[in-house]
């Protein structure tokens, strides 16, 4: 990218000016660097921070959707999330998909990847075919391959000859919203996976050659140690993604929960509750707790990365 | 890479620029104006916005009705929205009302009311003002008429009963010999007779098709079906006080059985369990299973068929109804032109309802029911009499079309039919669901079933 | 990604057997991404009918144009068309303002407090619509913006990841070009504008392309936020109003590929400047 050759064009000169550096910013620095910032905490207070501090108090409320004066009922709402076996089900499908989809995109991704960068023609039509489907709206993938699996008219059992009930079985129903999500995302990760790709330096694999190291030992000892770090990105990437699936689930199962139930992911057990049921403080209660779920998968990711590093050094 | 774009001439680059600029500038200026696109194309003096949840044929007949009252209404703009019909369309309407955007008329079931928080999310109906436009309570049916009203006063006009129905082919079940000599099929009085119909129309039906479509995995249809057939066999849900449950897990073994039956028979094909169960009905199935809203859609793939309430397999005849309604979604501020208009508009649609029983629904305003008009529909003169057999469900405030007693026990009947739980431990827990249910209080005004029951 | 455009220059290589062999590998997995675009398209080019006869076949045998003058014709889809501009245009005109101000406040200026807010931020990353949709809800109700533009477009003008992006892109800036401005007399603002924010186009067109596509696609903040069908955006209208029609799928796909098509002729013209933003703004979180 054009950023790496600003850099570089510019840092021969960094050395020399350095001196003055430092006082020159304290001096200019300090009056306005709260005002740079100031735009984006307002509407950081008022959309990330105010609403996980509104949260955490109606979780210990019986707030009802109507807005109107609600009840202190200290840890009701948790004690009966975790009683309620629709929360532990949500939970495990929202997991299950995670499970299923994260290994298969990162390896659909990976080989798409090392695909479009070893042909040497054509090179923006593989990029082109591969990443097209995550331009299209989640709910327009979902409709889609809604009539692709529909009984009968489904273009995927007629195909392969088969005749499966994707979106009414429970076995398939989740198996349909995985097929889905692989084929409408796999692309974003797939262009990171390229781009890491055309990162490696190429004098890298002309020194493997030059040892006599054939194709798929390059691609076994020198690209994928290479591609590790964008592996753990993409993993993570996906990790937190999947989890909070919604979108695609509830549109092709018409915002149902999926045959028996079985599509019914956590988010939508929340929203659910918060606006079907009208039991906002309930359902506060529950995005509490998946807000923990999903702040320790994160903490976990940077908690490897930083130990990785110590490791490296 | 924004340099890679190539190297336009200036000219086009300050034409692109200017541009950029006029899109951001208009959108900005379009989103402090507030309004959509379409409102403000809009120059009537009075403008009613209607929500409702009418799709496929009910949609075309709705329209088609307000078309004829903008005709005759020049002066009233009625923007018309259909939502996606279910749990998500009493999703939206609530969020708007609860955020002070509601619509100014809005449809809901009428099941759905007493859980709707009238008075909160609901505004009650001006009586007199309806009288004015020609809707009385004389004409409606004393009982349905008593179910849209709350603490006395009306929450819910109603515009119609509809029902759930048994659609068959007359050309299928003419070559299995199931067809009377009225072209109607032949009466069924006991689950083994309709079983013993089954088989025979099996044995005429192409390869490839299922003999019956009954929403094996959908858990409102399951659940209607349940109600429907629960109450033939005379069961009950909860006491007068609503502060015990009644429910007899014998009758509903029974019912759970009767439902299952259809599968381990092969008569249901568990892969064309949804709306594909009609498409197969189209395509030269026997039988399905449906809402009366499914006439105009057979109608007019030109399917030669017939339609009766559901069959009375437990002696005593039953099936399960709801009624589509108007209601007042609450606003702050309700009154002026815009309510006017909307009584207005209701009180037209359910006295012009003539249009609306095309798409095969029971009108609930009695004098159109009638009418000559009427009485020459064919299905509906077939299955009209099953307004006066209507399976509804208990008036508490978790019930009614799609509301959380079909969610939460619906699945259960749904496990049951397709085999995933027996039909005897499906009933028990479908009883101790509805204890739960008895016993949680309801989220607008923090009363359980038994302590708003005197309210409603 | 430098080296992506690099190739173009270098003389053709012949075809070697194993270049006809990923070339065609290429060829068929490309054919199993499009053939569900293709299929949608000649679904909806197909009468309502025609669409659900069984067996399906691919070509319509009658070729009509109903399904896309049907939709065309309803006028929902152009509502929807411009809601989505509206909020999407607004959306990354903030999101890139006020998130390179962000990022720059955080990456090159002194002001008390800054080591905790920047650690607030980073913790912001964990938090989304998804994740926090019913408490954002009654927040924006609260403030009396369900069912508007503002309640649309404000709640997702708060990206912590851009400010990050961005933020470790301001990093790498050499200071030596900014204190040069310096000991000539200009201020920080001056400096920001017209020293760093030429510097750093490209790094704002990756935060931006990658922010129009999230929101011009975003499905759930808005289907949370607006019940008005004259309100919504593209995406959620075709699923939450579109979907009414049932079974008509010829309708349905005609929609679909209505809604989809801005962005994929968008695509088509700018790839590398698309392909570049999206890349850029997703190796960031490394």
């Amino acid at each position: 990218m054009t950023t790496t050759s600003a850099e570089t064009v510019l840092r021969p000169a960094r050395a020399t000016t350095a001196a003055v550096s430092t006082t020159a910013r304290r001096g200019q620095g300090f009056q306005h660097g709260g005002w740079f910032v100031a735009p984006f905490l307002v509407l950081f207070a008022l959309f990330v921070i105010w609403p996980l501090l509104r949260g955490l108090w109606l979780s210990f409320t019986d707030a009802n959707i109507s807005g109107d004066a609600a009840h202190f009922v200290g840890l009701d709402n948790y004690r009966e999330a975790l009683d309620d076996p629709l929360v532990w089900d949500a939970l495990g499908h929202s997991a299950w998909f995670t499970l299923l989809v994260v290994p298969c995109i990162t390896v659909l991704a990976f080989l798409l990847a090392l695909l479009a960068h070893h042909i040497e023609r054509g090179k923006w039509l593989w990029r082109l075919c591969f990443f097209l489907p995550f331009l299209l709206p989640s709910t327009v993938a979902a409709n889609l391959w809604q009539w692709l699996f529909n009984p009968g008219t489904g273009l995927v059992d007629h195909l392969f000859g088969i005749d499966t009930a994707w979106l009414t079985d429970k076995s398939y129903a989740m198996l349909a919203v995985v097929v889905c999500t692989l084929w409408w995302t796999a692309g974003f990760s797939f262009l990171l996976y390229l781009a890491a790709l055309q990162g490696i330096p190429a004098h890298l694999y002309e020194a493997a050659r030059l040892d006599g190291a054939n194709a798929w030992h390059r691609t076994a000892h020198l690209t994928l140690p290479m591609l590790r770090n964008i592996t753990g990105l993409v993993v993570a990437l996906q990790i937190l993604a999947s989890l909070q699936v919604f979108d695609q689930a509830v549109v092709m199962q018409d915002f149902g929960p999926g045959p028996e139930g079985s599509t019914r992911t956590f988010v939508q057990y929340t929203l659910e509750q918060g606006f079907t049921s009208y039991r906002v403080g309930y359902a506060s209660a529950i995005s509490i707790i998946f807000f923990v779920i999903i702040a320790a998968v994160a903490l976990a990711r940077m908690w490897l990365l930083r130990n990785r590093e110590e490791g490296g050094r | 890479m924004g340099q890679g774009m190539g190297r336009p001439g200036l000219d086009r680059r300050q034409l692109l620029a200017g541009l950029g600029g006029l899109t951001v500038a208009g959108s900005f200026g379009f989103a402090a104006l507030g309004t959509g696109a379409d409102a403000l194309a809009s120059g009537a003096d009075t403008r009613v916005r209607y929500w409702n949840l009418f799709s496929g044929g009910d949609g075309y007949n709705m329209i088609a009705m307000l078309d004829s009252f903008r005709k005759d209404h020049p002066g009233i703009d009625v923007k018309d929205s259909t939502l996606q019909w279910g749990s998500p369309f009493y999703t939206k309407l609530a969020m708007a009302a609860a955020g002070n955007r509601a619509p100014d008329l809005g449809v809901m079931h009428l099941g759905r009311v007493t859980g709707f928080s009238p008075g909160r999310l609901l505004d009650p109906w001006d009586v007199d003002l309806l009288a004015k436009y020609g809707v009385h309570e004389r004409d409606f049916s004393p009982e349905l008429w008593k179910r849209a009203v709350i603490d006395g006063r009306l929450y819910a006009l109603p515009l119609d009963i509809h029902v759930q129905l048994c659609f068959y082919r007359r050309d299928v079940l003419k070559k299995a010999g199931l067809l009377g000599p009225d072209g109607r099929m032949v009466p069924v009085t006991s689950a083994d007779e309709w079983f013993d119909v089954l088989k025979e129309a099996k044995k005429a039906t192409r390869k490839g098709l299922q003999t019956i479509g009954l929403w094996v995995n959908d858990q409102n249809f399951q659940w209607w079906f349940f109600v429907a057939f629960y109450t033939q066999l005379g069961g009950t849900w909860f006491d007068a006080g609503h502060t015990e449950v009644t429910f007899d897990t014998d009758k509903a073994t029974q019912v759970l059985e009767f439902l299952r039956r259809h599968l381990t028979e092969g008569y249901a094909n568990p892969g064309f369990a949804g709306g594909a169960g009609a498409e197969q009905f189209v395509n030269g199935g026997p039988f399905v299973w449906e809402g009366n809203w499914s006439v105009p859609v057979f109608d007019s793939a030109k399917v030669d068929y017939g339609a009766t309430p559901l069959p009375p397999v437990f002696g005593k005849r039953a099936t399960h109804a709801e009624s589509h309604s108007f209601v007042l979604p609450h606003q702050a501020d309700r009154g002026g032109p815009a309510n006017e208009g909307a009584h207005r508009l209701a009180a037209y649609v359910v006295t012009h309802a003539r249009q609306w029983a095309a798409g095969g629904h029971l009108p609930a305003h009695t004098p159109t029911l009638s009418t000559a008009a009427y009485r020459e529909l064919e299905p509906q003169s077939e299955y009209v009499s099953a307004m006066d057999h209507q399976a509804t469900e208990p008036k508490v405030w978790f019930a009614g079309s799609t509301g959380i007693l079909a969610q939460r026990v619906g699945p259960i009947v749904v496990s049951a039919t397709l085999g995933s739980a027996k039909p005897d431990a499906a009933a028990r827990r479908m009883r101790s669901t509805l204890t739960q249910l008895l016993a949680a209080k309801n989220p607008m005004d923090g009363k359980t079933a038994a302590e708003g029951g005197a309210a409603a | 990604m430098t080296t992506a455009a690099a190739p173009r220059k270098e003389p053709r290589r012949p075809w070697t057997p194993s270049q006809i062999v990923l070339t065609l590998l290429g060829t068929a997995v490309s054919l199993v991404f499009l053939s569900p675009l293709a299929w949608a398209l000649f679904t909806s080019l197909k009468s309502e009918t025609e669409a659900v006869e069984v067996p399906p076949h691919w070509l319509p045998k009658e070729w009509t144009g109903q399904a896309w003058s049907a939709m065309l014709e309803s006028g929902n889809l152009t509502n929807w068309f411009v809601n989505s501009l509206v909020v999407s245009v607004c959306v990354t005109t903030v999101v890139v303002l006020v998130a390179s101000l962000a990022g720059y406040g955080f990456a090159r200026t002194e002001f008390r407090g800054r080591g905790p807010l920047m650690g607030l931020v980073m913790a912001g990353l964990m938090v989304s619509p998804a994740v926090l949709g019913v408490p954002l809800f009654t927040t924006v109700q609260q403030m009396g913006m369900v069912d508007t533009y503002w309640g649309m477009i404000l709640p997702q003008c708060a990206p912590a990841a851009m400010v990050y992006i961005l933020y470790k892109f301001f990093q790498g800036v050499p200071r030596e070009l900014e204190e040069a401005a310096f000991i000539d007399g200009a201020g920080r603002w001056r400096v920001f504008f017209t020293i760093i924010l030429p510097l750093s186009r490209p790094s704002l067109a990756a935060v931006g392309i990658f922010t129009f596509i999230s929101s011009w696609n975003n499905f759930l903040w808005p289907y949370m936020v607006t019940n008005n069908p004259d309100l919504m955006t593209m995406p959620n209208g075709i699923a939450t109003v579109m979907n009414s029609y049932g079974i008509q799928w010829a309708q349905l796909m005609a929609g679909g590929l209505m809604a989809g098509l801005p962005l994929i002729v968008v695509f088509v013209f700018f790839q590398r400047q698309i392909v570049a933003g999206v890349a850029h703004t997703g190796l960031a979180g490394q």
